[in-house]
C-alpha cells in the first residue's frame, strides 16, 4: 500500500507563486460553476460579466487599480512589519486612524490651495496610520507586548472613534440627522489619472516600490531581514532588535494610514464607518500571498482587487451577495491552497496509515491512496 | 530495546544502541551531547520509530506508532521542554486529555493530590501552573506520566532546569519510584547525579552502546567519564608548536548568569596568548557556552572584565567586538550564526553588511565579490548564491561560518563547538583553519566536548566544571584520566 505525503522542497518552486494563484484560479472557478448551477445562473454568463466588469476595459480597469490601492497598502502594512517577523493584524484600524486624520486635516485646511490641501491629507493619513501603531510599536519593543493581540484590539477601538465622530462632533449639519460626516472639499479630492482612477494609483505604487527597494536593497532592509530570520542572528550582526521593531511597526501604520487618506481623497469622499471596508484583513491574505515580500504586493493586490470588482459586478445580475462572496473567498483559498504545492512536493511512500512516513519531521500526511 | 538504529538525514542518531532497564531500578543513560541518548528516547517513547531494531516491553515486543502507543505500554516521558497549559490548575494538567469525563474540579484534585502524596510529590493540585516554579511544574509533568500509569518513567535531562537543591529531592521521588516497582530512565550528563541515586547506568558514544547497564556501585565517575569521553577514530596528527606571544584575550574574575537566571560562570581568570589555542574542556552545561557568550557581546557579565589586545571590551556590543578583531563562532549555527532564510550572500556579510554601504544601500556586486571570495578561498560547496543558506550541508555552512569569522584576520577567535556534527572532512577543514589562524598569530579560544580534539589542537587546556575553571592541563603530557577527574569537579587538576 502506498499513500501520498507532502514533502517539503529543499527550495521553494521557482515562480510557484503566480504559478499557484492560477491553479486556485481554476479550481475555484470549477467549483464555482457547480455553486452557480446549483443557484440557478449561467455559470458562463457570470463569468464573463466577472471579468468584463473587473478588466474588460480601460474604464473596468481604473475601478480595479482604484480598488487595489487600499489593498496594496495593507498588504504592504503587512509584507513590511512581516519581513521582520512583526505580525501587524491592525491594518484595518490604522486605516480607519488615517482617514480620521486626513477628514480632520481637510476640515482644518478648508481654505488651503487644491496641492496643498490634498498633499495634507495624505501626510494627515501617514500621520494618523503612525500614531495608531505607536503604542503597539512601543509595546513591543520596550515589554514584549505581543503585537499580534494589540494591534488586532486597537481595531476595534478605531472603528468606534470613527463612529463617534460621525454621530457626534462631525456630524453633517445639513445631513437631516444622519450620521454622516460632511464631504470634502472639492479640491481636496485626489485628480483622476483615467476612467475612475486617481493618482492614488500612483502614490501607492511608488510607496509600494520604494519599500521593496528598501526591503531588498538597503543596509536597512538588510538588518530588517537578518531580524526576521531570527532574532539571536541579529543581536549577534549586531543589530538593535528595539529600535527596529518600534520604527518597523510605526512605518507599517504610516502605510495603513496612507490608504485611509487616499480613499478618504480617492473615493469615499467623507469620513464612513465603512471606509475601510475589511481592506486591513485583506491585507492579511495580500502579503500572504506575496509570501510577505513587499515587492510582490502590487501583482497580488490587482489581481485581489480585480476579483473583488468582479465579484461585486455579478450582485447586479441577481447573484445574491452571499454566492458572490464565496465564490471570492473559493478563488483566495485555492490560490493559498495551491501556494503550498510551491514549497511542497507530493510524493508516494510506501507504507500503512499512521506512519509518520517521512522520519526528518517535516512530512505532512494528505490522504490515504487506495 | 536491541540494535535501535535510527537515521536522519545527513546522520545517524543510534547506530546499533541497546539498553536494557529492570523493574524497580533507577537507570542512567549517559553520553555526550549528540552521543544518541535523546533518540533512542524517543524511539522508546513512540516519538520516533526506529529504521531497525527491536523494542520489547516485559517480553512483549513493540512497534510504537505514537507516544500514546508507548503510553499505553506503560512508557511515560518527560521532556526537557515541559508540555503544560500555563493556565490551567495543576490537576487540570495531570488529566488533560486523559480524563474522558466531564471535569469535576474538586474529585480530581483531591485524586491528584492523593497520586501526588503516594510518591512524595510536593504539589498544589488547586494551582495554576504559570505561578509555579520549574521544580513544581516538573513534577506535574511527572504527575501527568504518573497518572497514566506509566509503570517506566524517561526522563530527559530532568536536573538541567532544577536548583540543586531541587535536583535531590527529584532523588528523593525517584527513589520512592523505583522501590514502588517502577522504573526510571534518567538522561543526563551529570555525572555526580548518576553517582548518586542511578542503579545502573548506559553508556552511549556515537549513537552506539558502550557500556551497557553498568552497576553504579562497581564503578565510579571517573570510569563513566572515560566511557562517554573515549577515544575518537580520528586522530589528527598534532599540529607543530608555536612560540606564543602577548596576551590578546584577557579574562579576569568574570560572572554571569545563566539563561535560567542561575549563576552559570563564577569568577573565571583566563588568559590566551597571540599563536596559541587554549582548549576549554568539561561536560556540557558547565559555563563554557556562557564564557564564550560573555567574551563575544551576547550575554553580560556580573562581575569581571574582558580585555581585548588591552583594551577593556567587558559589556561591548557584538559588533563592537568583532570591529575590535574578535571573530566568534557560536555554538548554535543556524539560531545565531546564520540566518538561514536569507541567502549565501547575505550570510557572508552578516558581519560586514556595513563596509558594503553606499549610502543606504548595500552594493550588491561588493556583497557577492566578498561571497564568492569567501566561497572560494573557505571550499564552500553551494548552489546559486542567492538561495537560501538552508539549502546547503552541515560542513558547508560552518565551512562559510568560519570562513567569514576569520577572513578579516582577527586577533581573537572564539570557537565554541565548531566541529560539532560535521563529517570527517568537514572537522579536518575547520581545525586546519583554526591552527591556521593562531599560526599567523590569533588568540584562539576553543571549546569542544570532544576531548581529542582538544588534545590534538590546543597548546594549553583548561577545564571547567560547574562555571569555574577546575584545572589547567599541558596537552602534550597529561593523562586522559585526571582530565575526567576534574572534568566531574574532583580529582587532582582542581587547585583554587
Amino acid at each position: 500500500m502506498s499513500r501520498p505525503v507532502l514533502v517539503r522542497r529543499e527550495q521553494a518552486l521557482r515562480g510557484g507563486q503566480p504559478l499557484s494563484f492560477a491553479i486556485g484560479l481554476v479550481v475555484a472557478l470549477t467549483i464555482g460553476i457547480v455553486l452557480l448551477l446549483g443557484a440557478g445562473h449561467d455559470p458562463v454568463a457570470i463569468y464573463e460579466r466577472m471579468f468584463v466588469a473587473a478588466l474588460g476595459d480601460p474604464d473596468s480597469w481604473s475601478v480595479t487599480l482604484n480598488r487595489a490601492v487600499p489593498l496594496g497598502l495593507a498588504g504592504l502594512a503587512v509584507a513590511v512589519a512581516g519581513s521582520m517577523g512583526l505580525w501587524n493584524i491592525g491594518a484595518e484600524g490604522q486605516i480607519l486612524a488615517g482617514a480620521m486624520m486626513a477628514a480632520g486635516v481637510a476640515r482644518i485646511g478648508e481654505g488651503w490651495p487644491g496641492p496643498v490641501l490634498v498633499t495634507a491629507i495624505l501626510v494627515g493619513g501617514v500621520v494618523g496610520g503612525s500614531l495608531w501603531a505607536l503604542g503597539p510599536a512601543v509595546a513591543r519593543s520596550q515589554i514584549g507586548v505581543n503585537e499580534i493581540l494589540t494591534t488586532l484590539m486597537l481595531n476595534e477601538v478605531a472603528l468606534r472613534l470613527v463612529q463617534w465622530l460621525i454621530h457626534g462632533p462631525w456630524k453633517d449639519p445639513d445631513s437631516f440627522n444622519f450620521p454622516l460626516a460632511p464631504m470634502i472639499p472639492d479640491h481636496g479630492r485626489l485628480p483622476t489619472l483615467f476612467g475612475r482612477a486617481h493618482v492614488g494609483v500612483i502614490v501607492a505604487l511608488v510607496v509600494i516600490a520604494l519599500f521593496a527597494v528598501a526591503v531588498n536593497r538597503t543596509a536597512w532592509g538588510f538588518e530588517l531581514r537578518v531580524a526576521g530570520s531570527s532574532g539571536a542572528t541579529a543581536r549577534y550582526a549586531g543589530i538593535s532588535l528595539e529600535r527596529k521593531t518600534a520604527t518597523v511597526l510605526v512605518m507599517a501604520g504610516g502605510v495603513a494610514g496612507l490608504a485611509g487618506g487616499i480613499e478618504l481623497a480617492g473615493t469615499a469622499d467623507r469620513l464612513t464607518e465603512g471606509i475601510s471596508n475589511g481592506f486591513g484583513y485583506a491585507g492579511i491574505i495580500v502579503a500572504a500571498l506575496a509570501l510577505m515580500r513587499p515587492s510582490g504586493v502590487a501583482a497580488v493586490a490587482v489581481l485581489f482587487g480585480a476579483v473583488q470588482i468582479g465579484g461585486q459586478s455579478i450582485q447586479t445580475m441577481g447573484v445574491s451577495s452571499s454566492v458572490s462572496t464565496i465564490l471570492q473567498a473559493l478563488i483566495l483559498f485555492g490560490a493559498i491552497g495551491a501556494g503550498v504545492l510551491s514549497r511542497y512536493q507530493v510524493r508516494m511512500v510506501p507504507g500503512d496509515p499512521g506512519d509518520p512516513g517521512d522520519p526528518g519531521g517535516d512530512g505532512v500526511q494528505v490522504g490515504e491512496a487506495t | 530495546m536491541s540494535d535501535i538504529w535510527k537515521r536522519f538525514p545527513g546522520v545517524v542518531a543510534n547506530a546499533g544502541a541497546n539498553l536494557s532497564v529492570s523493574r524497580g531500578s533507577i537507570h542512567a543513560v549517559l553520553g555526550e551531547n549528540g552521543a544518541g541518548k535523546s533518540t533512542l528516547m524517543n524511539v522508546l517513547a513512540g516519538v520516533y520509530r526506529p529504521d531497525e531494531g527491536e523494542v520489547r516491553v516485559e517480553g512483549v515486543a513493540h512497534r510504537f506508532r505514537t507516544p500514546a502507543d508507548a503510553l499505553a505500554a506503560g512508557i511515560g516521558m518527560v521532556h526537557q521542554e515541559f508540555r503544560l497549559v500555563p493556565s490551567f490548575t495543576v490537576a487540570e494538567n495531570v488529566v488533560l486529555g486523559a480524563a474522558a469525563r466531564i471535569l469535576r474540579r474538586q474529585a480530581i484534585e483531591d485524586e491528584v493530590a492523593d497520586l501526588a502524596e503516594q510518591f512524595g510529590l510536593a504539589t498544589r493540585p488547586d494551582r495554576p501552573v504559570w505561578q509555579l516554579s520549574m521544580g513544581e511544574r516538573q513534577r506535574v509533568e511527572i504527575l501527568k506520566a504518573l497518572w497514566r500509569d506509566a509503570h517506566i518513567l524517561i526522563l530527559d535531562e530532568p536536573t538541567a532546569v532544577l536548583t540543586p537543591a531541587e535536583a535531590d529531592e527529584l532523588g528523593v521521588v525517584l527513589r520512592a519510584m523505583a522501590d514502588a516497582g517502577r522504573s526510571v530512565i534518567f538522561i543526563s550528563h551529570k555525572l555526580h547525579e548518576v553517582t548518586g541515586f542511578c542503579d545502573e547506568a548506559t553508556v552511549l558514544r556515537g549513537g552506539r552502546t558502550v557500556a551497557a547497564s553498568v552497576r553504579v556501585a562497581d564503578t565510579d565517575a571517573g570510569e563513566l567519564a572515560s566511557l562517554m569521553v573515549g577515544s575518537s577514530p580520528m586522530t589528527t596528527e598534532r599540529p607543530p608548536a608555536h612560540p606564543a606571544g602577548p596576551p590578546l584575550l584577557e579574562v579576569s574574575g568574570l560572572s554571569a548568569l545563566g539563561d535560567r537566571g542561575l549563576p552559570a560562570l563564577q569568577s573565571v581568570d583566563l588568559t590566551v596568548r597571540s599563536g596559541e589555542i587554549v582548549g576549554i574542556a568539561g561536560v556540557a552545561g558547565n559555563g563554557q557556552r556562557e564564557l564564550c557568550q560573555v567574551v563575544a557581546g551576547l550575554r553580560s557579565a556580573t562581575a569581571g572584565t574582558v580585555h581585548l589586545a588591552g583594551d577593556d571590551l567587558t559589556g561591548a556590543s557584538p559588533r563592537k567586538l568583532f570591529q575590535a578583531g574578535l571573530g566568534y563562532i557560536p555554538e548554535d549555527r543556524l539560531g545565531v550564526g546564520l540566518a538561514p532564510r536569507l541567502s549565501v550572500v547575505d550570510n557572508s556579510i552578516l558581519r560586514t553588511y556595513e563596509a558594503h554601504r553606499r549610502g543606504p544601500f548595500i552594493v550588491a556586486e561588493r556583497a557577492e565579490a566578498h561571497c564568492v571570495d569567501l566561497v572560494e578561498r573557505f571550499g564552500v560547496r553551494t548552489g546559486p548564491l542567492d538561495d537560501p543558506m538552508a539549502g546547503l550541508s552541515g560542513g558547508n555552512l560552518q565551512r562559510l561560518l568560519v570562513g567569514r569569522e576569520l577572513s578579516g584576520r582577527p586577533r581573537v577567535v572564539v570557537a565554541a563547538q565548531p566541529t560539532r556534527g560535521l563529517d570527517v572532512q568537514g572537522v579536518k577543514a575547520i581545525q586546519d583553519l583554526l591552527v591556521e589562524a593562531r599560526d599567523e598569530g590569533a588568540a584562539v579560544l576553543l571549546v569542544s566536548e570532544d576531548l581529542d580534539e582538544l588534545l590534538t589542537l590546543a597548546d594549553r587546556l583548561v577545564v571547567m566544571h560547574d562555571g569555574e575553571i577546575v584545572g589547567e592541563f599541558d596537552p602534550t603530557t597529561a593523562a586522559r584520566s585526571e582530565i575526567g577527574e576534574a572534568m566531574i569537579g574532583h580529582g587532582a587538576g582542581v587547585g583554587s
